[in-house]
């Protein structure tokens, strides 16, 4: 079901035979997903979907129209692009139009592992029917979702261009909970390749936060030294490598914006601890090779010690600012330049603090600084003189992750880990961080 | 619920392609020709007779086809104009007690007897790791055909007359001095939903949604400030007639001039005060802490993984004082306007209306045919829906509503009874955890009471509070005559994530001390909370 490279150059080529339009492009894809939903004990829901997709963008004189259709046969295919330039004839001019892209050169990433795609359901079943028996043996009620999938596609400009992609991607998250409601433990992984995911380790994980929960005490909320877990940071932060764009910032309505009309480009915003940037190569968390609508993706480091070193600039706005589109990002990396601590170190050297598993439900409550309120879930933890003493009830938060990464207040960071999607490819690369002040507003009495 | 960000960016540039699907002539493209050739009941045929071949003790078939429309403007610019359709076929069989699904956009026998297969297999390998068995309670066998009530079909309508609306909502608002940007939008979305089941039920389904909204920013270019307000109005099940009932151009100016209010408005004080809450807040309040928690499949821990489980337990039901005497909160697939308002569920399950909190007693659950199985309830209140011809059906939210007081109290009454306190408009930022105690809200404009009578703008205001202690608190509802129905489109739960479009009807209600908090940076905590 899955289109491979050939399909799509001649479907995207017959497309674009097919108008006479002054620039157009043409797109077309496919995917396959397959999902195992357990709970209490006991599987829910299973399915798999098959999809696939083609579209076409068409321009007269800057006029845009689109047309999209999931029957593929020519008949369909040519409705398709007469109704795009019908609706280009009829339509106001396109002011933020762009030509469409010559031919590109890219780089390709390793993002499709056929094993995932072939994913088998005696094998799955055999995982999940063992995390369910882990869970039966640990006294354990156990909820999970595993997810795998697969997916092919291109796109061709009708000024030369053509790029054809495909991946695979799987996750697992396990949710333990004890049976007297009290207790709760979270895990989640996810990969591209179906054999680096250790989905036993998945289980026996929630089921440790689960079991050594027990007992959660309540303490005043305030503002404390915490130590977030990499699934924490990533609850938080996960797509922050997508929060950097240029446009909302130089119009003054980002957290990067600067009173008189500037951005904060080259100042810096965060903890000279902290760099994150996109590499679309990264062997744990291959990208797209395409960014920004098919620029070939490069490598880009948005955040550099701590510096704002870019915003991302798509190609009208980089036109109309005469600067080069920005090419990315496609992932989200956090890797520190300087040394990195482990979570048992973290521990060690904290005195005073909260160890946190991961947040939920978060919503942002300022814009201009990035605040945010939102729970701790799953795993919470008092440390003192140096060891986790006992643990403790949730927390809500209100807390601006802009002066959670500020300078002063990151004190360690460990090495980075992929986490954060339970459907399959994507997540980020994210460590472990000690920060020295987070704000605590109120309690919660959840599980 | 989130997309991972890899296929984020991948759906939206497949969505980004597929923008500007032609509005006034979507009816003539091919894709289209393909779904009204579709013999639905041959398709079906089809499906149960081979599920039923393998082994199923209950089957089902959705052939649906959706139409997604929207126009986006900012300014004095047309974003886009897109309408996306799709449709395709979803088969759920029930094989030793354990359920499988499977789903294809090709729309061929031959493909319809292979995706039933892979959906027997599904259920036949996962059925050996299975510890109890699904077990539905019986609904009726139904023929029929329902559609949404409305006067005329957005998708009737020609675009350049919704852009040009749209384009005068923001010359409106972009006449208010300070105003820098305006950005606009109008939603439409139409369900076309087939059903057959094993039990005999065949069920046609024709659905419709208008989702207006616009958002007016005041930047304050030397300070670096910059404050928003959106439109007040929410996503209804009618018409193309929402647009032309409702004075838009007014309330995008109104929304205006309170967004270069709110730059200049003094910041909350924290503390404890009276609250009166706007059905166009209210109603989003009543969706976190009293629709979620009182949908079943949560409290039996289905949810646990994912959207939570809930602080109401089965034993609770009928003993648990949920609110104030005051408080009635019905469940509700009937009511006009209601955006989960549906003829029958996603199995076949009529639509219905219950008390789930009555005279302020937790009495009733949202329940679908294998949930309601496990409380021992005989009938199921119809809350299965799937977002999708290729997503799993599972239990969704219907319209919870807050009744409204039967004496005829205005708004102003309710304010009229506070000594110190804040008047709340508009959905604002949200939280709350994932068993539905402890939340928090924020809102579009604030406006303090003093004296019972209403007066300046406040600004970076959210209350926080705990649900059963809230809705205690509970002691003025306005009249039938304040009443609205404010809905969303976008509920998220569910893994692989679903969105549900559910509605929350309800008048402006009273609610005495109350925390609020500041949520602007650089608050103390001791302020905050």
């Amino acid at each position: 079901m899955l289109f491979t490279e050939a399909e799509v150059k001649e479907l995207t080529s017959k497309i674009l035979s097919m108008t006479k339009a002054d620039d157009a492009s043409a797109n077309v894809g496919s995917n396959r997903q397959a999902h195992l939903r357990f709970a209490g004990n006991n599987v829910l829901t299973s399915g798999m979907r098959e999809t696939r997709n083609a579209n076409v963008t068409v321009w007269f004189g800057g006029k845009r129209g689109s047309a999209s259709t999931n029957d593929l046969d020519d008949a369909s295919l040519k409705a398709m692009v007469a109704e795009a330039e019908k609706i280009a004839q009829n339509a106001r001019p396109d002011r933020e139009y762009m030509p469409t892209l010559g031919k590109q050169t890219y780089k390709p990433v390793n993002a499709y592992i056929q094993a995932t795609a072939n994913l088998s359901l005696t094998d799955r079943a055999k995982q999940i029917g063992a995390i369910i028996a882990e869970c039966e043996k640990s006294k354990v009620i156990g909820a999970g979702f595993h997810s795998a999938g697969a997916q092919a596609g291109g796109s061709a400009t009708k000024n030369g261009n053509f790029e054809y992609e495909r991946s695979t991607g799987v996750g697992l998250s396990v949710t333990a909970r004890t049976p007297d409601g009290q207790s709760s433990g979270y895990f989640l992984r996810s990969h591209n390749d179906i054999a680096r995911l250790d989905t036993m380790r998945i289980a026996k994980e929630s089921i440790r936060k689960a079991i050594e929960g027990r007992g959660a005490r309540a303490i005043d909320p305030g503002i404390y030294t915490v130590i977030l877990e990499p699934q924490a940071v990533a609850d938080l932060i996960g797509g922050f490598g997508f929060g950097f764009n240029a446009r909302t910032a130089e119009e003054g309505r980002s957290v990067f914006s600067t009173s008189g009309g500037g951005t904060k480009l080259g100042e810096k915003v965060f903890d000279d601890k902290v760099t994150i940037f996109s590499d679309p190569w990264n062997p744990d968390l291959p990208g797209s090779q395409s960014a920004q609508g098919g620029i070939p993706a490069e490598r880009i480091t948005m955040i550099n010690k701590g510096v704002l070193e870019n915003l991302t600039y798509n190609r009208f706005w980089a036109a109309q600012k005469d600067r080069k589109p920005t090419p990315g990002p496609v992932n989200t990396i956090f890797q520190t330049s300087g040394p990195t601590n482990t979570l048992e170190e973290m521990i060690k050297s904290t005195q005073r603090g909260i160890l946190v598993s991961r947040f939920w439900y978060i919503r942002t409550t300022d814009p201009r600084t990035a605040s945010s309120t939102g729970l701790t879930r799953d795993g919470v933890w008092w440390i003192e003189n140096g060891k986790i003493a006992y643990p403790l009830k949730n927390f809500r938060f209100n807390q601006s992750t802009v002066q959670m990464l500020g300078p002063g207040n990151v004190l360690m960071v460990g090495k980075p880990e992929r986490v954060g999607s339970s459907e399959g490819g994507g997540g980020s690369l994210l460590p472990a961080l000690k920060v020295k002040e987070f704000n605590f507003t109120s309690q919660s009495e959840a599980v | 619920m989130e997309f991972s960000r890899r296929d984020f960016l991948k759906t939206s540039a497949i969505a980004v392609g597929a923008a500007a699907l032609p509005v006034w002539a979507l009816d003539a493209q091919a894709a289209a020709a393909v779904w009204y050739d579709v013999n639905k009941d041959g398709l079906a045929d089809a499906a149960l007779a081979t599920a039923k071949k393998l082994g199923a003790s209950y089957a089902d078939i959705r052939i649906n086809r959706y139409r997604n429309e929207n126009v986006s403007t900012r300014e004095r610019q047309v974003l886009n104009v897109s309408s996306a359709q799709n449709f395709g076929f979803g088969v759920r069989v029930l094989i030793n007690g354990t359920w499988g699904f499977a789903a294809s956009p090709i729309m061929t026998t031959e493909e319809v007897v292979r995706i039933t297969t892979e959906a027997a297999e599904i259920a036949k390998a996962n059925s050996l790791i299975t510890r109890k068995k699904i077990e539905l309670v019986p609904t009726p066998k139904v023929v029929a055909k329902w559609k949404s009530s409305i006067e005329r079909d957005p998708f009737d309508v020609p675009a350049e007359e919704k852009v040009a609306m749209l384009l005068k909502m923001n010359e409106a608002a972009l006449g208010v001095k300070g105003i820098s940007f305006v950005n606009s939008n109008l939603g439409a979305v139409n369900e076309q939903k087939y059903l057959a089941t094993s039990d005999g039920s065949r069920i046609d389904q024709y659905i419709i949604r208008t989702n207006p909204s616009f958002s007016a920013t005041a930047t304050d270019r030397a300070s670096g400030d910059f404050q928003a307000v959106n439109s007040l109005r929410e996503a209804q099940q009618i018409g193309f007639e929402y647009m032309t009932k409702h004075d838009w151009v007014a309330e995008a100016r109104t929304a205006a001039e309170h967004a270069v209010m709110k730059l200049k408005a003094p910041t909350v004080n924290p503390g404890k005060y009276d609250l009166v809450l706007h059905p166009s807040h209210l109603f989003l309040t009543i969706h976190e802490s009293v629709g979620h928690p009182t949908e079943l499949d949560r409290a039996l821990l289905w949810e646990a993984n994912y959207a939570g489980t809930s602080f109401l337990t089965p034993e609770k039901t009928g003993k648990l004082q949920f609110g104030s005497k005051m408080v009635n909160f019905v469940a509700d697939r009937t009511q006009p306007q209601g955006m989960a308002t549906v003829g029958y569920d996603d199995e076949g399950v009529p639509g219905q209306s219950w008390h789930l909190v009555k005279d302020g007693l937790f009495v009733d659950w949202q329940t679908t045919r294998d949930t309601a199985k496990l409380i021992g309830k005989s009938i199921s209140y119809g809350c299965l829906h799937a977002d999708s011809w290729g997503s799993v059906p599972f239990p969704r939210m219907p319209n919870v509503s807050l009744t409204p007081s039967k004496d005829n109290v205005s708004q102003d009454d309710l304010i009229g009874g506070i000594e110190n306190g804040i008047l709340i408009y508009g959905r604002g930022s949200y939280s709350i955890d994932q068993q539905r105690y402890n939340f928090q809200f924020g809102g579009q404009t604030f406006w303090e009471i003093k004296g019972g009578k209403v007066g300046g703008m406040l600004r970076d205001v959210a209350y926080q509070s705990r649900t059963t202690d809230f809705w205690g608190s509970l002691d003025g509802l306005g009249g039938q005559v304040t009443y609205e129905i404010p809905g969303s489109p976008n509920d998220g739960k569910g893994e692989p994530g679903q969105s549900n479009a559910v509605s929350h009807g309800c008048p402006p209600a009273r609610f005495r001390n109350i925390n609020i908090l500041n949520t602007a940076a650089g608050s103390a905590p001791g302020q905050l909370d």
